[in-house]
């Protein structure tokens, strides 16, 4: 187990048999917006289909999207793929404008895994867990902070947060882990 | 706490994903192409219905969709009769009391 | 061994001794009991002292209902809980309890000669005795209430305890784990649906455990109970015990409170000792049951004097008898079986004595059967004894008279005034109740939430009444979920349902003025004390409530309402459901502030929002200031500085040579798309049409009233991309203000907002060195003065790293901010520390940096405006593009006040004798001579020493300032009053060839 430091090393903060969370490896991640009608085009672009549900996500090799709102996406990709999508969506943008904004440094993803992982949740997202489908996610709030929620299984999750935000909650789930193994 | 149905994202979230943002349909007077009077640029800012009961009113799915909406809540009871898009028309309140019956 | 305790009896473990002490004294419980059960078990009923006329008291109650027998706790170091309930806290050894409100013992209490002035202190009496003279508040009065008030001692130590929190959604709640709670639970869980069943005790069984004679479809009642617990679980349901349901709120949000150490001796170190739940139901089910009533008259208060029900719960669940010699007095059929239990565990039962003059023949021949001696029609009249009942005096009633007394000599009276439903919870839903004449008390009426009120607490008496409801409710919440569900029937046998009647005070043949008889044990309130509430005016029952204070205790009311209820009744000549209830609040029982506070205290206590640099700036001495949820770095002494010292020195060097500061936390705002420059001219006052990519400008942000809002250095990338940045804690306000406009007003739009406060972390470089520094580092980019002027924007390398670099001084020096991804703040920061050892490169803080922009006269939004000056008022006018065709505020700004003369205008403000600094905050007046109050004509909104100038300087808020350039105006102060010299507000540079350098 490892202290978080302030350059969030990757690696395990908790681990245990009821629930670990893995801080993970930086990656690049951009904001994407288009209105409808230029949604296709980009998605081609990025190299893969947006989704038009909130919380649906589509992924294709290292890409992975997840639709936020009705113009909104996050994309995740690998962290040397940034200049390749940027391009390739600078090509298209007289033609399709949108908004491609690079965020990889805007926040940090924990993984958070094990038996208790929805019991850790709970403690900060008042949202039911349960009804977040596996392969969907959100944009919900834990303790206060804004987060992405990605539900990979039926016990293992990523949240994304805010970098600044990141040592409260990242300290709330350590608290909450020697609680839930107690 | 109260349950609140985000019209974008179809679904019944709890309270904190979302921010009260005032009453609905106060609609910003065209004052690049109009002659607004004081008093219509004093409605626009200030004055507000207030009202007991059924009220129109704004809210944001800030930790969410990030979608500005409008709902009618009754202020006494603190139950939606309903949630819509800023796009949608504003809904009759005794439609909206009918169907809650 | 005590003789109080039966062999076998109960559901306690007889054979694991437990110690604990009890004002300092060592007693010994067995596993399972609580403080309660142990002390009775050792013959004790002396348990505390009441609150006002410090009465001898005992346990009146065995739950969490209990008003008397309140005790500190100690539970080791730090941990000290006043106004424990000995009926709920389970002992464990070592657990050190302490009696309340008495000196110097519990036996021998000096302030019981309140009691005997129990005259003085009726209802009403601090309003009446402490009226005049008004000189008396401060010295007499109030030191004597604050004195004698209070309940327990209230702990004085950091609570060394954790708190938990957690959320939970469910398709059932069920609250009350007695026969309906179970039944309800089992039936909705046989439905598939997720249940969750909380009881406040330590297990499920409720009634049950109370009543081990009853058998349910041919099983013993703890053995039903025990199968139900199991077949919950494998149903997956949750069950929660010692959880007590404390507020039921909208749309069926329940919170619960989880007690979970304090029943052990040597809890886990990383367990907390609460954790409150927020639930989110589906549907509730109430199955909280019924609370017996006491009866109301003389002295039904002395310990020894006890609810039948409980002493029935005493010998059933913890074995122990309540008394060698008891008297019942009761008007309900339920205390007679309190008396057969008693009879056959060994106590010699001297009378019951029931105020009805015809009981059940059943229950007759079972007295008879037991050699019991009936005393029905009758009333009790007075009870005897100091510190434990020993006598009681009962009268027959006939045709309203009051016979002649008869004395009963006993070490225990049972009473039992019959039964009310629990709907505390129920109510704070605000559904209403009505008024059920039979069964003489209040049942749910009109329900707001959708929630099922089962078995008791809808005035259904009896096990198979109960559990037979609690199925069909549980199946019926299943099928409102839009399940098939078919609610099981039970069989019960042995079931001791039962009736009663209801009474106000019983009638008496003696002087009824000198009646103890209490309603409210907590807050000593009698019978006596309600009539003259009634009689000195008081006739809605929430001025009696608040007069008398029945019902104010921390018990809510569970046990005096209705007999309260009655009282106030019977003095307005009103029936009942004419005068009504007193509301019933959250929480449900006291519950602890830890339990509220949760996760948030120490390192917890609130978010800390950390800039990438903030680990080199806490390694390197600096010290911190709350800035919205940042900390920030607010200077950086050396040598043991004070900050005066810090921040000149940081300053001097700044100016001197370079200095370096961590601006990440300034909010940034990337604005995209092919309308991003129109939507810019409709946000921010200044025209945007013509900024060249590449070059940046100072944006003013109003709000439609025409007032300051925010502002910052927004730079243009390239023709559809705006690099904004906001002040610090603006970030999450201006871009929330932003898409409200984008999304209601000017959807038609083609641009798009994404926050990037947070991918970019900013350092910057002020002074005459900052450009040698910097130049060897960047690489694609030509910073020098000419190709890259003052107020530029580009994007590069800065020490490899990619950057946004602005060309930008907030402080009036040469100055650069970089912009590098946030991942690699810090290690920039360090090259840039490295790399600016020979220009003596400063670190500085927040401090410094705002005394470098007042000596330049920049404004800080928040600071120097609060929310009603405008542009003008602070002197920026110049920042407004006033041809185009609309901004926000562009409108707001000729509303007729905005344009007024006497506004309150942002001023430089100099001390006259030139030392004096000015305080923050502080009042400012033209004429320090006139009478108090004076007129205020504004006041300091900024001051600093200023190392630049030599001397103080300020910034105020002046009524016409701008006309007063020149004006001496005064500063009153306790010390006396400063002279000001109104200036500009500029005060080093003005000409700013230094930005030029």
């Amino acid at each position: 187990m490892t202290v978080l430091t302030h350059a969030f090393t990757p690696g395990p903060l908790v681990s245990g048999g009821a629930v670990s969370v893995n801080l993970m490896a930086p990656i690049g991640r951009f904001s994407v917006r288009v209105r409808e009608s230029g949604r296709d085009a980009l998605g081609a672009a990025i190299g893969l289909e947006l989704p038009t549900r909130i919380g649906a996500r589509t992924k294709n090799g290292n890409r992975e999207v997840i639709c936020l709102g009705p113009d909104e996406w996050l994309l995740q990709t690998g962290a040397g793929e940034t200049a390749d999508i940027t391009a390739a969506c600078a090509a298209i943008y007289a033609a399709t404008p949108h908004s491609l904004t690079d965020i990889s440094a805007r926040e940090i993803t924990a993984k958070i895994e094990g038996p208790a992982a929805i019991d850790l949740l709970t403690i900060g997202c008042p949202r039911d867990i349960d009804q977040i489908a596996v392969g969907d996610g959100c944009r919900t709030v834990i303790d206060g902070i804004s987060v992405i929620l990605w539900r990979d299984g039926e016990a293992s999750f990523r949240v994304d947060v805010w970098r600044s935000f990141a040592p409260h909650l990242l300290g709330l789930l350590q608290t909450g882990s020697a609680e839930l193994s107690a | 706490m109260l349950l609140i149905r985000c019209p974008y994202c179809q679904q019944t979230l709890p309270e904190l994903e979302f921010t009260y943002a005032g009453q609905a349909h106060v609609a910003r007077p065209d004052a690049a192409n109009k002659q607004i009077s004081d008093e219509e640029w004093r409605d626009f800012l200030f004055i507000r219905t207030n009202v007991k009961g059924p009220h129109y009113e704004r809210w944001r799915h800030a930790h969410g969709c990030g979608r500005f909406f409008n709902a009618v809540r009754d202020t006494v009871s603190d139950r939606f009769l309903i949630t819509y898009k800023v796009e949608d028309p504003r809904p009759e309140l005794s439609d909206l009391l009918e169907k809650s019956e | 061994m005590s003789s109080f305790r039966v062999p076998g009896r109960g559901r306690i473990d007889h054979q694991s001794p437990v110690e604990f002490s009890f004002d300092g004294k060592k007693i010994t419980g067995v596993k399972g009991d609580t403080i309660a059960s142990a002390l009775l078990a050792n013959g004790i009923h002396l348990m505390g002292r009441s609150f006002k006329y410090h009465r001898p008291r005992g346990p009146v109650s065995a739950g969490s209902e209990e008003p008397n027998a309140l005790m500190g706790t100690r539970r080791g170091p730090g941990r000290f809980e006043p106004n424990t309930r000995a009926t709920v806290q389970e002992i464990w050894h070592g657990l050190e309890a302490t009696s309340q409100n008495r000196y110097p013992s519990l036996e021998f209490d000096i302030g019981a000669v309140n009691d005997r002035a129990y005259m003085l202190f009726s209802a009403g009496f601090y309003y009446k005795t402490f009226m005049w003279p008004k000189s008396f508040w401060d010295k007499v009065y109030e030191p004597f209430i604050r004195a004698a008030a209070g309940l327990g001692v209230s702990p004085t130590e950091t609570d060394p305890d954790h708190y938990a929190s957690r959320y939970l959604h469910t398709d059932v709640l069920v609250i009350g784990a007695g026969p309906a709670g179970l039944a309800s639970a089992l039936a909705s869980a046989r439905a598939g649906l997720r249940v969750t069943l909380v009881d406040e005790n330590t297990e499920a069984g409720g009634t049950l455990l109370s009543e081990p004679q009853a058998v349910i479809d041919g099983s013993q009642a703890w053995d039903w109970v025990e199968k139900a617990v199991a077949e919950l679980k494998s149903l997956g349901a949750r069950v929660m015990t010692r959880t007590t349901a404390i507020g039921y709120y909208h749309q069926n949000m329940v919170a619960l409170c989880e007690k979970l150490t304090d029943h052990l001796p040597a809890p886990a170190a990383n367990m907390p000792r609460e954790r409150m739940w927020r639930v989110r139901a589906g549907q509730v089910i109430l199955a909280q049951g019924a609370l017996e009533k006491p009866l109301v008259f003389d002295g039904n208060d002395r310990p020894g004097v006890m609810l039948a029900g409980s002493a029935q719960t005493y010998l059933n669940r913890y074995g122990v008898r309540v008394g060698n010699s008891a008297v019942i007095v009761t008007s309900h059929d339920s205390a007679w079986y309190a008396a057969f239990d008693l009879a056959d565990a060994g106590t010699k039962i001297q009378a019951i004595v029931d105020t009805r003059a015809n009981p059940d023949s059943t229950l007759l021949e079972g007295a008879k059967s037991r050699s019991i001696r009936v005393l029905a029609g009758y009333t009790a009249t007075r009870t005897e004894g100091r510190l434990r009942v020993k006598s009681v005096r009962v009268n027959p009633v006939s045709n309203g008279k009051v016979g002649a007394p008869e004395t009963l000599t006993c070490d225990c009276l049972l009473m039992s005034g019959g039964w009310t439903p629990s709907l505390h919870l129920f109510s704070h839903t605000k559904g209403s109740l009505a008024w059920d004449d039979e069964k003489q008390t209040f049942l749910p009426d009109r329900k707001t939430e959708d929630c099922e009120i089962a078995g008791a607490g809808r005035g259904l008496w009896g096990i198979g009444a109960a559990i037979n409801d609690g199925a069909e409710m549980g199946a019926l919440v299943a099928r409102h979920l839009g399940r098939d569900a078919v609610a099981a029937t039970y069989d019960v046998a042995s079931d001791r349902p039962g009736t009663g009647i209801s009474h106000k005070e019983l009638p008496t043949d003696l002087n009824p003025g000198k009646a103890r008889a209490f309603v409210d044990y907590q807050n000593d309130v009698t019978a006596k004390d309600l009539r003259l509430a009634v009689r000195e005016g008081m006739h809605s029952i929430e001025h009696v409530k608040r007069y008398t204070t029945n019902g104010m205790a921390t018990d809510q009311g569970k046990m005096s309402n209705i007999n309260g209820l009655n009282i106030a009744a019977d003095a307005l000549g009103k029936p009942q459901p004419k005068v009504g209830l007193t509301t019933f609040r959250p929480p449900y029982t006291p519950t602890t502030f830890g339990a509220f506070v949760g996760y948030h205290k120490g390192d917890h206590f609130d978010v800390t929002r950390k800039t990438p640099i903030d680990s080199w700036a806490e390694e390197n001495g600096a010290v911190f200031e709350p800035v919205s949820m940042w900390r920030r770095a607010w200077y950086f002494p050396k040598d043991g500085e004070d900050m005066d010292a810090a921040v000149s020195r940081e300053c001097r060097a700044t100016r001197a040579s370079l200095g370096m500061f961590d601006a990440s936390t300034l909010g940034k705002i990337e604005v995209v798309g092919p309308d991003a420059v129109e939507f810019m001219n409709r946000m921010y006052t200044n025209p945007w049409t013509k900024l060249a990519p590449g070059r940046t400008r100072y944006g003013l942000l109003l709000g439609d009233d025409g007032f300051i809002r925010d502002d910052g250095v927004i730079g243009r990338l390239s023709d559809d991309r705006f690099h904004v940045t906001t002040t610090t804690g603006g970030a999450a306000r201006v871009l929330n203000m932003m898409e409200d406009y984008l999304q209601t007003e000017w959807p038609d739009l083609d641009v798009w907002l994404t926050s990037t406060t947070e991918q970019w972390a900013t350092i910057a470089l002020n002074g005459p060195n900052a450009r040698k520094l910097l130049e060897p580092l960047v690489e694609g980019l030509d910073i020098s003065a000419d190709a890259f002027p003052h107020m530029s924007i580009a994007e590069c390398k800065v020490a490899g790293l990619p950057a946004r670099l602005f060309r930008v001084s907030f402080t009036g020096e040469l100055g650069f901010e970089v912009n590098v991804p946030a991942a690699h703040g810090r290690e920039l920061w360090e090259i840039l520390w490295e790399a600016g050892q020979q220009y003596d490169i400063c670190p500085y803080g927040t401090e410094t940096m705002h005394v470098l922009r007042a000596e330049k006269g920049y404004i800080i939004v928040g600071q120097d405006t609060d929310g009603t000056v405008t542009p003008y008022d602070a002197g920026i006018s110049w920042a407004i593009g006033k041809s185009k065709p609309d901004f926000v505020g562009k409108r707001g700004l000729e509303r007729p006040d905005l344009v007024a003369k006497g506004r309150k205008q942002l001023v430089g403000l100099l001390s006259r004798d030139g030392k004096t600094k000015l305080e923050e905050g502080a009042q400012i007046v033209l004429d320090p001579n006139q009478p108090i109050p004076m007129k205020m004509v504004g006041h300091v909104t900024s001051s600093y020493h200023s190392d630049a100038a030599g001397r103080p300087i300020a910034f105020g808020l002046v009524e016409g300032g701008h006309d007063k350039m020149g004006d001496t105006i005064y500063i009153p102060m306790p010390e006396g009053v400063i002279e000001a010299e109104v200036t500009g507000t500029v005060f080093y540079d003005p000409e700013g060839a230094r930005l030029k350098l």
